[in-house]
């Protein structure tokens, strides 16, 4: 039955308020964000099928598919560990970490984290985790556990943050969001540049490239992945895509899903730790494959559960989850669910057991507003049955029971009824026994009013049963003469939505660019240096990070060129390797000769782009030699923005607050 | 088929159906076997109790006698979103794994059709001389639109009733909060999903709301019989059979 705790949880969230006008909010701004951002994916349908059955290819050969994996990512030059559970997993990262005697550790948002309890496991070893991304610092700073996939801190409003970071961080109380923006990015700041170890999750593994793919909006992702001199990537064992082209895929579903964008402000590429050569990057790469209960659950009737891509779409359109929200999903221990909403529902119990998680199943009227919103189509409302019908591993020895999370009454109930209606005869009877009863019951009113311990009656009368129900009325029923209507055609089907017209890719991508926030000043090669000189002159900017086009083109201007990853500069430069016309991105790339740290650690981003390095969009230059030649490369759409207090974007988090782009016709091309 | 709801507290809906579907010239069988379909059993998790019930409803269905015609077996028509959704899909879960019962089973769920569906899809048909003066909005349930993805076939035939003015009805795939044993586990989430649907309703001003299942319908006019408001909640075949304004 549902666990007490449980049943109280649900009450004290709907009785909050302030939760109740933040999980409203939540709802309707993601659900008409996410419709709206797959308007522009005319396909979208053709798509989502796509990507189910190349999830669903991965997980039915998923150990043939991991090997090959492992096998690209160590010739690659990352370190590859797989572990069994939570206890293994942590022990790897706490060896790794002593070998380098590391204390501080920057941790961008990583879900397995969460499941495995990595920051208390580091604590208790003596190592300081610090949450980087605004939302998982926010709840880490108050002791809690996100309450969202990818929103963390959606169950604040802005006022409960103000008083986080004035009593936290010894601010003046303030209720301005960039300033408290700012604030975090100030100390977190420091966190980057003297990590020990940079710690991320993985959206997708690529498996013929071995690449990582983190998509990050505020540009957390990309500080841990770069600055510190270890990189330890944690990624449940099923993240897998075949190629770099399932990616494009995926990265066209992902971002529209989660957040209502049409690429994350960064996607990031990473391929192998700093080479000879290069001019940043960490020494190290290490990546630890958690398994924690999903073989066990793919060998289970909820292997669906696998092909999910963590968008928290389905979060968004429960209407449970907008009661309850993330942390009123809790164990029969009151302990929280590692994973919320109506996945989280299947995955609790598919990981960690039906025992302990299987009553969050029955928190559903299986509406089925998660399985539509969800952009790989898993079945969840068949799933979320599965695991009531006890399908769910038990956690344990103990043989799984049928309704899970349903109370001996009620069961008892079920069977008394099913064992009358395998009986017409009986059934009719006990029909009219019904009726007759409910008549003593209530006498005057077709609606009864029960007690609110009966469940139906805590908010809705019932109806009085019948005297005379239909199978007693069918056969005064069957004298009405029978008229011919004749067939009308069907009508037509509505044609599906024009292609969107086709401008010009140099319009297009500066229109997409300044929808993101970003400039674009289109000039002459010649012209460059003096656009640049002027541009940093109204910002007051001498000195600069530059990649080696950068230091080319400013070579005789009399700056100061920086060429290694300096947090002081205020400004950086980089060419653009390539420009998407149809998200406004940039693709820039790592290695000897470039400097990704200037993409990302000044307040002001300027890079050229060619003209003719244009294309339509990321399918176009995602599998290409140089994406995968590179040891990391970005995807760069707009600059960094957050939305993680009271979902209010924020411009420049840890990323640069300025994008511009200088877009020229006559650089010679790569 | 009538599901166990309308056969115990809304006969008045079967018998609606009956008459729409008498006056399409169709000839409409009652195997007096039928009871319930099994899926409050078989949404609560608990199967064991839900495959009696689906093995009785497969014979009983298996037993129609085939149209002279076309000696093709007749369709079963139901009225109502989630029975229909059990039949054809919920019974093929319940026996995915049984050799002897999937086979039967699919045999049902492919001459299967919700009542509306049935009409638009298979007969052609949206205009059925229907009355009913006065605003309306329609409440499309959960297991209708998404598990069976019908929502164009209720909305086309409600367009062509005389003299009623189709209302929107705000946020129209939220759930009412019914979900059968889910309204009795789960009050307190349940009583909070009806009170924004009624909440929808009321920003219409329609006095009443159509809905394709009786699930939705004893849920939502539970809730407003509770609340004393006087809005009613009615089954779209009770629409459809109304000649005069005498409902």
């Amino acid at each position: 039955m549902t666990p007490k705790i449980f049943r109280e949880r649900i009450r004290t969230s709907i009785a909050d308020e302030a939760l109740q006008a933040a999980l409203d909010g939540n709802a309707e701004r993601r659900c008409q964000g996410r419709i709206t951002a797959f308007a522009s994916l005319p396909d979208h349908s053709q798509r989502r099928q796509r990507a189910h059955a190349i999830r669903l290819e991965v997980i039915t050969h998923l150990e043939d598919y991991l090997s090959r994996f492992i096998t690209q990512v160590e010739a690659n030059g990352i370190r590859v560990y797989r572990a069994a559970d939570a206890t293994a997993a942590i022990n790897i990262f706490l060896e790794i970490a002593s070998s380098h005697n590391a204390k501080l550790v920057a941790k961008s948002k990583s879900m397995v984290s969460e499941e495995i309890n990595l920051n208390h496991a580091l604590e208790a070893a003596g190592l300081r985790p610090v949450e980087t991304d605004l939302g998982e610092y926010i709840v880490q700073l108050r002791g809690e556990r996100p309450s969202h996939i990818i929103t963390p801190a959606v169950h604040l409003r802005r006022h409960e943050v103000g008083a986080l970071f004035h009593e936290k961080l010894g601010i003046p109380y303030t209720e301005d969001i960039p300033v408290l923006t700012d604030t975090a990015r100030q100390v977190l700041r420091e966190v980057f540049l003297t990590a020990d170890i940079g710690m991320s999750g993985v959206n997708f593994g690529v498996v013929e490239t071995g690449t990582l793919c983190i998509v990050t909006n505020e540009g957390n992702g990309r500080m841990v992945t770069t600055l510190p001199p270890v990189h330890i990537a944690l990624m449940g064992m099923e993240r897998l895509l075949p190629n770099l082209d399932d990616l494009a895929l995926f990265l066209s579903l992902l971002p529209r899903s989660a957040t209502a964008q049409k690429l994350s402000v960064y996607t990031n590429l990473i391929h192998s730790p700093r080479r000879s050569g290069d001019p940043e990057g960490p020494q190290e790469r290490h990546l630890i494959i958690v398994d924690n209960g999903r073989s066990r659950l793919l060998s289970s009737g909820l292997q669906e559960a696998l092909l999910c891509i963590r968008c928290g779409a389905c979060l968004n359109a429960c209407p449970v989850f907008r009661e309850i929200g993330g942390h009123g999903y809790v164990a029969l221990d009151g302990s929280p669910a590692p994973y919320p909403g109506p996945i989280g529902s299947v995955i609790s119990p598919g990981l960690f057991g039906g025992q302990a998680f299987g009553h969050l199943a029955q928190a559903s009227s299986l509406c089925g507003a998660c399985r539509e919103a969800c952009p790989v189509d898993i079945d969840l409302p068949g799933l979320l049955l599965r695991v009531r019908a006890g399908k769910a591993p038990t956690g344990t020895t103990e043989t799984s029971t049928e309704a899970v999370g349903i109370p001996a009454p009620l069961k008892t109930g079920l069977k008394i009824f099913r064992l009358a209606a395998a009986r017409p005869r009986l059934f009719g009877l006990l029909q009219q026994a019904a009726g007759l009863g409910s008549r003593l019951l209530s006498p005057r009113s077709n609606w009864m009013r029960l007690p609110a311990f009966t469940g139906w009656g805590y908010s809705k009368d019932l109806p009085r049963p019948v005297l005379k129900p239909f199978r007693n009325r069918w056969a005064d029923l069957q004298h009405e003469s029978l008229h011919e209507f004749k067939k009308s055609d069907p009508p037509p089907v509505s044609a599906d939505a024009a292609p969107p017209s086709t401008t010009g890719l140099k319009e297009q991508f500066i229109q997409e660019l300044q929808a993101l926030g970003g400039e674009c000043l289109p000039c002459t090669r010649a012209q460059l240096p003096v656009t640049i000189l002027s541009l940093l002159r109204v910002r007051g900017i001498e000195r600069l990070l530059v990649d080696e086009a950068g230091a080319e083109v400013l070579s005789a201007s009399g700056l100061e060129l920086v060429r290694t990853p300096d947090p002081t500069c205020r400004a950086g430069l980089t060419r653009a390797t390539a420009g998407l016309a149809d998200t406004g991105s940039l693709l820039v790339t790592g290695g000897a000769g470039d400097l990704l740290s200037a993409s990302l650690l000044p307040e002001t981003h300027l890079a050229i782009l060619n003209i003719s390095d244009l294309h339509a969009s990321l399918p176009d230059v995602l599998n290409t030699r140089v994406v995968r030649q590179a040891p990391a490369a970005v995807v760069i759409s707009g600059p960094s923005r957050t939305a993680d207090i009271e979902m209010t974007l924020t411009i420049g988090v840890h990323g640069p607050g300025e994008l511009i782009v200088l877009l020229v016709d006559d650089f010679p091309t790569l | 088929m009538i599901t166990c709801l309308i056969d115990t507290f809304f006969p008045e809906v079967g018998e609606a159906m009956l008459k729409v579907l008498d006056r399409l010239g169709i000839r409409v069988e009652f195997p007096a076997e039928q009871t319930c379909c099994g899926q409050p059993a078989f949404n609560a998790g608990l199967c064991s109790e839900a495959r009696p019930l689906a093995e009785h409803t497969i014979c009983t269905f298996e037993r129609l006698p085939r149209s002279l015609k076309t000696s093709e077996v007749c369709p079963v028509i139901i009225p109502s979103g989630s029975c229909a959704v059990m039949l054809r899909h919920g019974y093929l879960e319940l026996f995915a794994d049984d050799p002897i019962w999937l086979p039967r089973a699919r045999a049902l769920a492919a001459r299967t059709y919700e009542f509306s569906q049935y009409l638009v899809d298979h007969l052609g048909v949206t205009d059925l001389g229907a009355n009913w003066p006065g605003k309306l909005t329609y409440h499309p349930s959960c297991h209708l639109l998404r598990g069976l993805g019908v929502d164009r076939q209720p909305r086309l035939l409600l367009s062509q009733v005389h003299g009623a003015e189709v209302i929107d009805l705000p946020h129209p795939d939220e759930c009412c909060g019914f979900g059968g044993v889910f309204s009795v586990e789960h009050p307190e989430l349940s009583a909070e999903m009806l009170k924004r649907k009624i909440g929808n309703l009321e920003d219409t001003q329609a006095p009443t709301l159509v809905v394709g299942d009786t699930g939705c319908l004893m849920h939502i006019q539970g809730g407003l019989k509770r609340q004393g408001r006087s809005q009613r909640v009615v089954h779209i075949a009770e629409i459809l059979a109304s000649r005069d304004s005498v409902l």
